[in-house]
């Protein structure tokens, strides 16, 4: 055996190895859905759960104590580990679905069903594996589109679960496992810290860091869920107790994350109640910041973030005028009642690329789906957040820079032009490296939307104008999650798996995606020329 | 008086030769014996050779009897632990020349006299408050505060169409406003005169005024000086004296600062807010003029290098900058270069010495002017000093000799005529070298 066989042999059994340790840990989190089953008395979903989370944990522990090696993984692994890793927690993350689609019988299943409705349960939709893996992918990767056409209908303790993905997802799986086990030493710990999250630390150790954040995120996620069962109380007193925590519990969940799944049919529509909607601006609203603000104003007491922190300060101004914009658009146009009503909620839901739906973008005009995707859904949050999109840190980097590049030019030749963003000052070199970086970013970005786009519209159906089929590519490669109907269980399998591709991407910042498919296609060596 | 010296270095040198002429007993420590040789063979003065933080140097220069110990090696931390531990051995006062200036203006994380220093100095800063004052009042050439701006000494060179060319003083009287400044010596060609009121006031000279806080603006009118007001200005080096001056003095002006090192410049763009830094040799017309040179109202060149300060603050004056301020740390070229158009000097050791010595005894030279002989003194009013009875203009001062002000209670006056001094007044004396002694005796 020469030398590069065994070291390519190597690498293979570490990325098995961290592979097998996310699955662990995913087959643990099974536990908690399998009790949510449990206490609704949905023994078929909880016997699917307990079966699922057993797979996962063999799997896991084979491939963990298969493969021992003591190699140790280095910059290019981290990404690689993280593309896959992702990918293979979502094919994982799917069981569930299926083996809950298959073993339920259809009496317990209609059980699940609003009484006189006449639909069939959803849950059988997951009986296809391609939508399984889609639902799982859209949880995991916190974007909400689904494939549950009556979300009820698929019970509680999948409900649950869906939501459940989300949060995980949220903060991120890696982060979690490095919080959790603790096993990675510091400098490969900051390596995967780095692929899912800003890699800013917070605390002098990695795996301290990753507590805090997953801390700091369990702990807005709690005070959106009080925040909510209180003010859906106050709102609907007339709603039952039980539904309105077990609402809230997912609401919370998915809105901390971003994610935008939903329990009731209609998504926050289902409520009826414009109270109910403006309740539901602050979950969305805590989730798209990022979690290093919360450990400032929450951690160093630096209360002033919330006007100096430039991303955060921007989120709210963002909201603000872009509502309001999208508001006028909607009234102008007078496709829909309640213009205001709904342009301030799907503004701040595409903004902070949450997902929840209270109107049918189907219908809009043009204008109006042009702007939410261009201003809100490509834009997305803060960069540290839960959110997808290109973040909107990057948007105010590059608009920054091209009034630099249009200033320099007033400046004398010897000039050092120095650039201040985000409270630091960037010399000519630094500012063009941040340029280029986020430039590229936000090329490709748009590369994978406009791409996604045309492969939408070739495959997507009659009914649908080109501007529908920006609006879902968009919202998937920028993990919000509204639809306009494209995405449905009757969808074409090439969508589904571009769109499946897009969520991934979406999450992970497509850099680790490509490092990937460059490992399949021409391995790990360096291109020489 | 005893005095310790640490540090043989421009400064340090500077003051021994200034305390020497005050007949002080002085010894000068520092780590090279070259230079020490030199101090020895031209002050006449005790030298040590060794490491100005070792007790046993310190004793040897007899510290437990020490009224002053100053430190002004080029070491920060050498001068810091030099007062700390000199003070610990028995030194009376301390005084420390320091770069960072936090120590300076931080005071609630670490008080510096808590630990036994009792004076700080910073030579930079000194420099940028001198440039500050100078801008202030473009159209002076020297401007300090006595007494914590209870008065000001400033200085001015009078040109041809001044409307107090060619007339005397006595005639110019009814343009001074009402006791807010007054003329206390008149340098010309190289020599130094205590005004009386006869004396004709001739173009280019040199005249030394005292003033109150209001009188001020007065001066310059009187001078037939318009005030200008100084809005940009070009930086020309990015020493630590250069950094400073952009640094505190970016509130007030325009800024740009040029400096040949790009890492310098790198680094001074990242910590210094609103200024525009340059990468650019300050002697290189041709940059010089890509930066709009004519535009600028004032030049302040503060690189390392004297002659290059001279020679760019020349050019700047050809392209029309009105007020050039240049570094100059060579004693020799200072008579030169203001003759040859420069109109103000700085000299950083000069100002951290002075700065020392107005510290150091009452009833002695205050501040030292270069190249003028007179000295400003101060002296405080015995209770039952006679001279109280009578106004300033009845008494018999010595000649050569004037009572350029009072300070009462922290309130500054301008003394003429009938001004009648009362006990514990601060009263400040110019005189020539010849009157001092007389002017001693009088104030006994």
């Amino acid at each position: 055996m020469n030398l590069t066989q065994h070291s390519k042999y190597v690498t293979f059994k570490m990325l098995l190895r961290q592979i097998g340790s996310l699955q662990i840990l995913l087959g643990f989190t099974m536990g908690l859905p399998l009790i949510v089953s449990l206490i609704y008395g949905e023994f078929y979903s909880a016997l699917g759960f307990l079966t699922s989370s057993i797979l996962c944990m063999v799997v896991g522990f084979s491939l963990y104590k298969g493969f021992q090696t003591s190699f140790e993984p280095l910059h290019r692994h981290a990404l690689i580990i993280a593309a896959l890793g992702w990918l293979s927690i979502a094919i994982v993350g799917s069981l569930p679905f299926i083996i809950i689609a298959y073993i339920t019988p259809a009496e317990v299943a209609r059980q699940y069903c609003q009484s006189g409705s006449d639909y069939v349960s959803s849950i059988y939709y997951f009986r296809n594996p391609l939508h399984a893996v889609f639902e799982s992918m859209s949880g995991f990767t916190t974007t909400g589109l689904s494939m549950a056409v009556h979300e009820p209908s698929i019970g509680k303790g999948l409900l649950f679960y869906r939501s459940f993905t989300q949060l995980l997802g949220g903060a991120g799986f890696i982060v979690l496992s490095i919080a959790v086990l603790g096993q990675s030493n510091g400098r490969v710990a900051l390596l995967l810290y780095g692929t899912e999250s800003t890699g800013e630390r917070l605390k002098p150790s990695i795996i301290e860091t990753a507590r805090s954040i997953w801390k700091i995120y369990l702990g807005i996620a709690f005070f959106s869920f009080i925040y909510l069962v209180i003010g859906t109380y106050l709102i609907l007193p007339d709603y039952s107790l039980s539904e309105n925590i077990f609402d809230s519990i997912n609401h919370a969940m998915a809105g901390q994350s971003t994610g935008g799944f939903s329990t009731l049919d209609d998504s926050i529509a289902g409520y009826h109640s414009i109270e109910m909607d403006i309740l539901y601006l602050l979950p969305m609203i805590l989730g798209s910041l990022s979690l290093p603000f919360y450990f400032k104003v929450i951690h160093d007491k630096q209360i002033n973030q919330f006007w100096k922190n430039l991303q955060t300060r921007s989120i709210f101004i963002a909201c603000i005028s872009g509502s309001i914009v999208l508001s006028l658009m909607l009234m102008k146009s007078g496709v829909i009642p309640e213009p205001f009503r709904i342009g301030i909620f799907q503004f701040v839901s595409a903004l902070t690329t949450t997902g929840w739906q209270t109107s049918d973008v189907h219908i809009w005009d043009s204008a109006s789906v042009v702007f939410i995707v261009m201003a809100a859904m490509i834009v997305g949050g803060a960069a540290g957040a839960t959110v997808g999109g290109i973040k909107i840190i990057r948007v105010l980097l590059i608009f920054k820079g091209l009034f630099w590049h249009v200033n320099k030019y007033f400046s004398s030749e010897n000039s050092i032009k120095v650039v201040r963003f985000n409270e630091k000052r960037l010399l000519p070199d630094e500012m063009n490296k941040e340029l280029a970086a986020a430039a590229t970013f936000s090329f490709i970005y748009l590369l994978f939307v406009l791409i996604s786009a045309l492969i939408t519209y070739y495959f997507m159906g009659n009914n649908y104008s080109i501007s529908d089929a920006l609006f879902e590519s968009a919202s998937a490669q920028g993990t919000v999650g509204l639809s306009c109907g494209i995405t449905n269980p009757g969808m074409s399998p090439v969508l589904e798996i571009t769109y499946i591709i897009q969520m991934w991407t979406g999450r992970l910042e497509i850099i680790p995606v490509l490092v990937l498919f460059r490992t399949i296609l021409f391995g790990t060596k360096p291109k020489i020329v | 008086m005893k005095i310790i010296i640490a540090g043989d270095g421009e400064v340090g040198f500077y003051l021994a030769k200034l305390l020497v002429y005050e007949f002080q007993d002085i010894t000068l420590i520092d780590t090279q014996q070259d230079k020490l040789d030199f101090a020895d063979k031209n002050l006449g003065i005790t030298t040590i050779l060794g490491d100005s933080t070792s007790f046993k140097i310190l004793k040897q220069a007899g510290i437990e009897s020490a009224n002053l110990l100053i430190a002004v090696t080029s070491v920060e931390s050498t001068n810091i632990t030099t007062c700390i531990i000199g003070k610990k051995l028995g030194a009376e006062f301390t005084i420390a020349r320091i770069d960072n200036m936090e120590y300076l203006v931080d005071k609630n994380s670490l008080d510096l006299r808590d630990l036994g220093i009792d004076i700080l100095i910073s030579p930079e800063s000194l420099a940028t408050r001198e440039v500050r004052y100078i801008l202030k009042s473009p159209a002076l050439i020297e401007i300090f505060s006595l007494y914590d701006r209870a008065l000001y000494l400033m200085g001015l060179l009078l040109e041809e169409d001044a409307p107090i060319v060619n007339k005397t003083i006595l005639e110019t009287a009814n343009q001074i406003p009402h006791n807010s400044f007054m003329i206390v010596a008149v340098h010309r060609n190289g020599s130094t005169l205590i005004p009386t009121g006869n004396l004709q006031l001739k173009k280019d000279d040199l005249i030394y005024f005292v003033s109150t806080d209001e009188g001020k603006n007065h001066v310059v009118e009187y001078a037939g000086k318009k005030s200008v007001q100084i809005k940009n200005i070009l930086v020309v080096g990015g020493s630590r004296t250069g950094k400073n001056i952009a640094l505190k003095l970016s509130r007030y002006y325009n800024i740009k600062l040029i400096d040949k090192d790009i890492e310098k410049c790198n680094y001074l763009a990242k910590t210094i807010p609103n200024v525009q830094i340059v990468c650019g040799d300050g002697t290189n017309i041709k940059v010089l003029e890509e930066e709009g040179l004519g535009n600028f109202d004032a030049i302040v060149s503060v690189t390392g290098n004297s002659e290059t300060n001279i020679f760019t603050c020349l050019i700047a004056k050809e392209f029309g900058v009105r007020k050039a301020i240049a570094m100059v740390e060579n004693i020799g070229l200072f008579d030169y270069s203001q003759k040859m158009g420069i109109d103000t000097l700085i000299n950083k050791k000069m100002a951290a010495a002075n700065f020392i010595f107005r510290y150091i005894i009452k009833g002695r030279v205050l501040t030292h002017l270069y190249g003028v002989d007179a000295k400003i003194q101060e002296f405080v009013i015995n209770r039952n000093s006679k001279i109280t009875q009578k106004p300033i203009n009845e008494l018999k001062f010595p000649e050569g000799a004037i009572i350029s002000g009072v300070v009462r209670n922290g309130t500054g006056y301008i003394t003429l005529g009938s001004f009648k001094l009362m006990p514990d007044d601060k009263v400040f004396v110019f005189s020539l070298p010849q009157s001092s002694s007389n002017v001693n005796s009088f104030f006994k």
